[in-house]
């Protein structure tokens, strides 16, 4: 199997970035006693933000270590790599990290909001199913690891309840 | 005689270049390039940013320009041309009394 472990890397944090976030949204402004609608709208402007700024970040944090690295082996071959292979590799895996970490960050972000979608929503729906995905990705983490599948998804499972507890203590909509 | 030079038969090149992409990429391409009929690459020394290769290529009449281009496209450098075989037929080093 084929797999590339940066891309776990940006799955995760891009999946945990948008499903807790928008978790956190939606609790937020459900307190408020709104409509569906106006949920959806902050929920889904919250992901699509969330979504283009982690791509933009993976962006320019890839294209910053990237690049220093093929500057360090430039040095090292005393030569320059540029319209190369090697540069257009490095360019590919930029692109692909930007691209993966925010696709995964907007899917991510549809599972609390997609019982809002389908008219069914109220933040204990959200935070079960999220609860879930979370425990999907934490079963994903002990692959990618090759450590124990339960204590990552315990670790998972458990960092999201304390966000969810801290964001209902918190009570930021009233 | 320019434009009459004899063919190279066999190329021996030592080589500079990044960790990726790999000897495997750098065999694959080397070998599809024209009238190559076999290549040999061989690791002998790992950096921490590149590693040293010597390469063997065989052919019928290996164009040096190409195989310096698919070398550099990939990141690696010639650092010297270790061995030549040109003309009709592969002429084989001989050795004298200095190596023995």
């Amino acid at each position: 199997m084929n797999f590339n472990i940066e891309e776990g890397r940006y799955i995760i944090l891009g999946s945990v970035d948008g499903l807790l976030a928008t978790l956190g949204i939606i609790i937020g402004v459900s307190i408020g006693n709104v409509g569906n609608s106006i949920v959806v709208g902050a929920a889904l402007g919250g992901a699509i933000a969330l979504a283009m700024t982690n791509s933009l970040g993976a962006y320019l944090a890839e294209s910053a270590v990237e690049y220093g690295k093929l500057t360090v082996t430039e040095k090292s071959l005393l030569r320059k790599l540029e319209n190369t292979y090697v540069e257009s590799l490095t360019r590919k895996k930029i692109m692909r990290d930007s691209a993966t970490h925010g696709v995964s960050s907007f899917i991510g972000s549809l599972v609390p909001i997609s019982p809002y979608l389908l008219s069914t929503g109220s933040p204990i729906i959200s935070i079960g199913l999220s609860l879930i995905a979370l425990a999907l990705l934490g079963f994903y983490s002990g692959f990618i690891s090759k450590r124990n599948y339960i204590i990552s998804i315990i670790k998972m499972v458990g960092l999201g309840m304390i966000i969810v507890i801290m964001v209902n203590v918190l009570k930021l909509g009233r | 005689m320019i434009g009459n030079m004899a063919q190279i038969k066999r190329l021996v090149l030592d080589v500079l270049k990044p960790h990726e992409p790999t000897i495997i990429q750098l065999a694959h391409d080397l070998g599809d390039v024209d009238n190559v009929d076999g290549v040999n690459l061989s690791l002998y020394e790992v950096d921490q940013q590149t590693e040293n290769v010597k390469i063997t290529i065989e052919g019928s009449d290996i164009s040096y320009n190409l195989v310096e281009h698919v070398i550099e496209n990939l990141g690696g450098v010639v650092h010297s041309v270790d061995e030549i075989a040109a003309g009709k037929k592969i002429v084989e080093e001989e050795e004298t009394l200095h190596d023995r």
